[in-house]
């Protein structure tokens, strides 16, 4: 391992921790917050950071700046068999930031007062009208792009004496889209009102407060509790989530030129990214990989499974520690559930192992990148592996280990301050790190429908629909964005579980994981192998068809996308009207006040 | 014979005849229910439903005015220190002293609040004006007017008593919480400082002082 390896893996697990870390504020505050917004309420959202707004503006304004630099100034350097993908980039950033500010700046003109005629013109326009414009013209610049005649993308310039080839069409797309990320950036910079505004980021900071105080809280133990273990206890509660997400790959693995021609990566081959990969992102023996997961061991199924079977330990050492009959009777439900349960999120995964043949986390990825995703290949087993790792993180309906209903706070009732805000971290980061599983192993990891390691090629069966060549940068750096979206999706998704569901029967509990999820595991088992035999003695003709009906899941997928998001937004901006009801005394003179929403209201 | 009630025991019996009213029948366990997948995707779809419908009015600033819209459903919660609910006009806030032209409160000190109220939350120590002044020997001024806040109970008394309109409840504000005990006792200048709801100090009866042409004329030095 060189010194530049080393370094890398650094980063990775420095990555890595900040976002179980940011993610386990964001469950926290999506746990507590969504939670009272389902139940018409507005929960705790109350802290609140106040920043004058020079400062805001700067945070609007230089953002801006570097994101508009780092687009036009590199689309204007030559990038042979690029110029394509970035006139389309440069276009379609623009048109995206352009109809998104229009319409933020639509709505904070119609709530407050137009301040000219540009602020006139804009809430003029209906706000949805914004979106559909907005994915009209997203539509029509992917053909549009390809129209501009080629000798108009390379232009050769006499700099001086010397030839110069400027990349004229990605350029000036480039250049379209910084303009119009820059005006955006300076008007909304413009738009902010003087003095200190309140920052609360939808409550976001509530969380970060929560954890302050629980630094500061008062560390109790109870008197007979065992010290060493009862402090020990957090720690390896905490441990198996951090540590299990090692294996698991946040993008697709990063292709260096050797440079130096050693061999080996050295922090010189770090400059040699590669430009562009192959088709199926197959390196040429020359150049070296960088995975981008800390480690993508070959064993890193089983290494997961090994790990998060020690997750077991923490809580049960808490309530053996705690010197408290419920604490007790808490780490010993806790104990038999997460073995229980650990059998069969075992067994439920084998389908997909025996389809894909590996157990390494990078190599299942990439076979749900180049085929279909795990859900569609093992719907049933996904199910499976769904209600047991919800089990395995002990959260509702699975809660029994710490149902307050019936054994207070189980294993956690003793725990106070940082103590058990270490539970909750570790909770929380094993949870944030549940989805990132299950977008590995059934929502293709970092893959997208479609975008492929040299760019988009839209292709069902033979005919190839649409194509777009894309630098390797750039679908790395989209891989890394989907893995880490899919797993915020996925969290978020969680949450609404524990929202929705009542706490199981404790023996419930026990006859699902034993009696239930057991079986048909093995079910799947057996329909799995007799299904793959099939299809191994079947001709090309089944193989074909199979292809072609994974191309047609990840046009699912792909469609789907898309019709949620135009629906969840024509909805969103769906305009309403309330009924005013003036109902009694107090209700007539708010009436004559103005009702209670401007906020320099007298007390 | 087979009567229900003669299988109860003394502790299920009830005391005096059953319970009345329909019967609910027991929810079917359908094999859908059994199955749970999908009374679970049900589930959740209520709860997003509520969810983004909530989410939607906060994100657009959409959010319904608790006392002047229909409020079926939705947050109506008020976040206190931002948005307040004004208060009827008759609503009765903490104590403030009015005062006349020339700011000085216009109570007299003639204890009649002090009497009236039930919690005896009002202490007032008369003094007299000092001699020569034009007041001296035709009406007193309170050297001191507290006022425990938190001993008062609201009823108003203290206002239907007084005789010079010195003392009102219209400031609007409640109590407020502090951080101790002593910052609810309000001594007169608190009482002073404190407003009416239309921001002034004063009010619109008009105090007949000596010398003004309109002044009664009933002194010491001016007998009938």
């Amino acid at each position: 391992m060189t010194w530049a390896v080393a370094v890398l893996t650094l980063v990775k697990v420095i990555i890595i921790i900040a976002f179980l870390l940011t993610m386990a504020a964001v469950s926290v505050w999506a746990d507590r917050r969504q939670s009272a917004m389902v139940q018409d309420r507005v929960g705790p959202c109350r802290a609140v950071v106040y920043v004058p707004s020079m400062l805001l503006r700067g945070a609007l304004a230089l953002p801006a700046i570097i994101i508009a630099g780092l687009i036009a100034i590199p689309f204007w350097h030559s990038a042979p068999g690029l110029e394509l993908a970035r006139m389309t980039t440069g276009f379609e950033v623009a048109i995206l930031v352009g109809w998104f500010s229009l319409l933020l700046l639509s709505a904070h003109v119609r709530r407050t007062e137009p301040e000219n005629g540009f602020d006139e013109l804009v809430a003029r326009v209906e706000p949805r009208n914004y979106f559909y414009a907005g994915l009209v013209l997203h539509l029509l610049a992917l053909p549009l792009v390809r129209l501009i005649p080629r000798s108009f993308w390379q232009v050769r310039v006499e700099l001086l004496g010397d030839p110069l080839i400027l990349q004229l069409g990605a350029g000036l797309a480039g250049t379209v889209a910084a303009i119009v990320i820059m005006s955006s950036g300076f008007y909304g910079a413009a738009k902010l009102p003087d003095g200190k505004i309140g920052i609360r980021l939808a409550g976001l900071l509530h969380a970060v407060a929560d954890a302050i105080k629980l630094v500061w809280k008062e560390d109790f133990r109870p008197k007979r509790a065992d010290k060493l273990l009862f402090t020990l206890a957090p720690m390896l509660a905490m441990f198996p989530a951090l540590v299990t997400f090692a294996v698991i790959p946040f993008g697709s693995t990063l292709c260096f030129n050797d440079l130096n021609q050693d061999g080996v990566l050295n922090f010189g081959d770090l400059a040699g990214l590669a430009n562009t990969v192959d088709h199926s992102g197959v390196w040429a023996a020359s150049q070296l990989p960088g995975s981008l997961a800390i480690s993508d061991m070959n064993v890193g199924l089983l290494y997961i499974f090994a790990i998060a079977g020690t997750g077991v330990v923490g809580a049960a050492i808490a309530g053996w520690a705690s010197d408290n009959k419920f604490a007790l009777l808490g780490g010993l439900r806790a104990t038999a559930q997460m073995v229980s349960y650990e059998v069969a999120m075992g067994l439920s995964i084998v389908g997909m192992l025996m389809i894909t043949s590996t157990v390494k986390m990078g190599s299942l990825i990439d076979w749900q990148g180049a085929n279909a995703w795990g859900i569609f290949v093992q719907p049933f087993a996904f199910i499976l592996f769904f209600v047991a790792l919800v089990a395995e993180t002990k959260r509702v309906p699975f809660d029994q280990p710490e149902g307050e209903s019936e054994i207070v706070a189980g294993y956690l009732l003793e725990y106070s301050g940082m103590k058990f805000g270490l539970f909750f971290l570790g909770e929380y980061a094993e949870f944030a790190f549940s989805s990132a599983l299950l977008v590995a192993l059934f929502f293709g990891g970092c893959h997208l429908p479609f975008l492929y390691a040299d760019g988009i090629h839209i292709a069902f069966g033979g005919t190839l629909l649409y194509s777009l060549k894309m630098s390797h940068l750039a679908v790395t750096v989209i891989h890394v964005i989907a893995f880490f979206g899919k797993t915020l999706l996925l969290t978020w998704l969680q949450v609404f579980i524990r929202w929705t569901l009542p706490r199981f029967r404790y023996d419930q509990v026990m006859k699902l994981g034993w009696t239930k999820l057991l079986p048909l595991a093995l079910a799947n088992i057996l329909l799995t192998g007799l299904v793959l035999l099939g299809i191994d003695s079947a001709g090309p003709a089944v193989q074909s068809a199979l292809a072609f009906a994974a191309d047609i899941s990840q046009a699912l997928v792909a469609v789907g996308a898309l019709v949620a998001a135009v629906a969840f937004v024509t909805w969103l901006l769906e305009p309403t009207k309330f009924r005013r009801v003036v109902r009694s005394s107090a209700a007539r003179y708010t009436a004559a006040k103005g009702g209670i929403k401007p906020t320099e209201m007298q007390a | 014979m087979g009567n229900k009630q003669d299988t109860m025991t003394s502790w299920t019996k009830p005391a005096v005849r059953g319970v009345e009213g329909a019967v609910i029948p027991r929810p079917e366990r359908s094999a859908q229910v059994q199955i749970y997948l999908a009374e679970w995707i049900k589930g959740t779809g209520v709860t997003m439903r509520h969810f983004f419908g909530n989410v939607k009015e906060r994100l657009l600033g959409q959010k319904r005015d608790p006392v002047l819209e229909d409020f079926d459903g939705g947050v109506t919660t008020i976040e206190y220190p931002e948005e307040r609910r004004p208060y009827p006009t008759r609503f009765r806030g903490l104590h403030r002293l009015t005062v006349r032209q020339d700011g000085s409160p216009r109570c007299v000190a003639c204890l009649c609040c002090s009497t009236a109220c039930p919690a005896q939350c009002i202490h007032i120590e008369p003094a007299e004006y000092p001699e020569g002044d034009e007041r001296h020997g035709y009406e007193r001024y309170p050297a001191e007017f507290v006022i425990d806040e938190l001993r008062c109970v609201f009823c108003g008394y203290c206002v239907e008593a007084c005789p010079c309109d010195a003392i009102r409840m219209d400031s609007g504000h409640h109590a407020s919480s502090y951080d101790s005990r002593e910052q609810f006792i309000f001594d007169k200048e608190t009482l002073i400082q404190l407003s009416g709801r239309d921001c002034s100090h004063e009010t619109d009866n008009p105090r007949h002082e000596p010398g003004d042409p309109t002044y009664p004329g009933v002194t010491r030095e001016h007998e009938h």
